[in-house]
């Protein structure tokens, strides 16, 4: 579900490997980000999210507790390479407010 | 109830016998997969698309039936599906161990193969009604103790018009939660809000929300504070420090009607812009509201706005449910498709009973989540 691209002393990136993030995938996907973070002295994860391409409200929701936990961690999650469909959707709930989104890992990383 | 046809995996290392088994079960109307070992069916296993029901057998080469079954009770999503061990044995001991691992049933292999059909069949059938029994005795006991999150009936509020109109995901209840609260004969409050997640899980939550925003609302009617930011700030404060609600966010459109002035005060947590349709212009815009999901973090940045409406003009809030769908291409969530609809509609002159049908009547297989919207209309008058 969730594959590590590159990692460095600060930061983790991640590619996630599903087109339709759903509530049947939405703990594990929670469960998985979580222990890469526990298990990844809480560096910042970069996650891409290149593949998605349909993601409803419970997996929004799990985007949202990782988000808390790392920021509570002082880390953070950061988002990169959303699709159209759900670049919109994250602007029409100002969930684009919260989170650090990015065109792709070069432009996450440059900041 | 199922309504497509019944999901049955069939694993056994005797490929002349699993073939004649899928041939079978096809001809029933089953929808049949097949592995020629325990292991290709634990690759086979998705958890986001379980079969309805595995028949195994008992005697196969490494990993055997028993061994199968005690992997699938690991697993939160496997363990659940009912499990049926083939077996050529009618060994008590093996019945017992098995028993042990929650199999549903033994059917021995030389069982006519119409009678082991029947026998699986009686199994998915007791299984959905299992279901529908425990989801009935919920919704008894939710009704016993009056705990709704869905209005039984629009308000009445002078000059406007409110209408609604829900539907809830595989007709169980969900995160979505509608309430109007009539402070006095000027001010009423409407509330339209969706827990994220679905089906019970999220409906379980929705009676938390509910009550901190009634409490919250009643709290500034009391002290006549009728600011709906401010509601909304206090109820996310509540809620960002309430451990129970932890991890669980809503989205939230709270709106004031003021009917001694006419204005509508709104406000709104992580929810979908509102439709407007002015009469007039023949036109439907949209209203942004700032606010950011309740239980997100302490400062929710909520903000206030006033709406005017003019005689015939409307006012839509709604959740994701009613601008996702799905079709052959796969899921789809498309507010500006929707908002197009609505225009069109609108445009035509149909009332809330017609958009109503319009909604009703997509089909089950392409609603994926609650569906609500809450209609306010200024009287012509």
């Amino acid at each position: 579900m969730i594959s590590i691209y590159h990692e460095d002393n600060l930061n983790l990136l991640l590619n996630l490997r599903i087109k339709d993030a759903n509530m049947g995938n939405a703990d594990e996907f929670k469960a998985s980000l979580l222990e890469l973070f526990n298990t990844h002295q809480n560096k910042k994860l970069i996650l891409s999210m290149a593949d998605v391409e349909y993601i409803d409200s419970s997996f929004l929701g799990a985007l949202v507790a990782v988000l808390k936990h790392t920021i509570t961690h002082k880390s953070d999650l950061v988002l990169v390479a959303l699709r159209k469909d759900v670049s919109n959707l994250f602007a029409l709930i100002r969930l684009d407010k919260v989170f650090k989104i990015y065109i792709d890992f070069d432009e996450a990383f440059a900041q | 109830m199922n309504s497509g046809p019944y999901k049955i995996l069939l694993v056994d290392d005797d490929k002349l016998f699993l073939k004649l088994m899928v041939q079978v079960f096809r001809k029933s109307g089953f929808d049949c997969y097949e592995a020629a070992s325990a292991e290709e069916a634990i690759m086979f296993l998705d958890r986001k698309d379980p079969p309805h029901i595995i028949l195994s057998d008992y005697d196969m080469a490494r990993m055997n039936g028993l061994q199968f079954r005690s992997f699938l009770m690991q697993d939160e999503v496997f363990k659940n599906i009912p499990f049926v061990f083939l077996t050529f044995f009618s060994d008590s001991d093996l019945m017992i161990k098995g028993l042990d691992l929650q199999a549903i049933d033994y059917i021995i292999k030389n069982t006519p193969v119409n009678v082991i059909v029947s026998k699986v069949n009686n199994i998915l059938l007791t299984v959905d009604k299992q279901r529908e029994l425990s989801e009935l005795e919920i919704r008894k006991a939710a009704n016993s103790l009056n705990i709704k999150s869905i209005p039984t009936q629009a308000p009445l509020v002078a000059d406007f018009t409110i209408n609604y109109w829900h539907r809830a995901y595989k007709e169980i209840p969900g995160g979505d939660f509608i309430d109007f609260i009539p402070v006095d004969e000027q001010y009423t409050f409407v509330v339209l809000g969706d827990v994220m997640g679905k089906k019970w899980k999220a409906w379980f939550f929705t009676f938390g929300f509910l009550s901190y925003i009634r409490s919250a609302i009643r709290y500034a009617a009391f002290n006549q504070e009728y600011s709906t930011a401010k509601i909304l700030q206090q109820v996310n404060k509540v809620i960002c420090y309430d451990d129970v609600l932890k991890d669980i966010f809503s989205s939230l459109s709270l709106l004031l009607i003021d009917s001694g002035t006419g204005r509508i005060v709104y406000s709104g947590a992580g929810d979908l812009p509102l439709l407007l349709y002015n009469a007039a212009q023949n036109k439907v815009s949209t209203i942004s509201s700032s606010g950011l999901l309740l239980g997100l973090m302490a400062d929710g940045s909520y903000s206030e706005q006033e709406i005017i409406l003019s005689k015939g003009d409307k006012l839509f809030t709604f959740t994701d449910g009613i601008i996702e769908f799905a079709d052959t291409t796969g899921k789809k969530s498309d507010y500006n498709g929707f908002a197009q609809q609505l225009q069109q509609w609108l445009s035509n002159g149909e009332g809330f009973a017609k958009i109503k049908r319009h909604l009703e009547q997509e089909q089950d297989n392409q609603q994926i989540d609650d569906q609500s919207i809450i209609s306010i209309y200024k009287d012509q008058g």
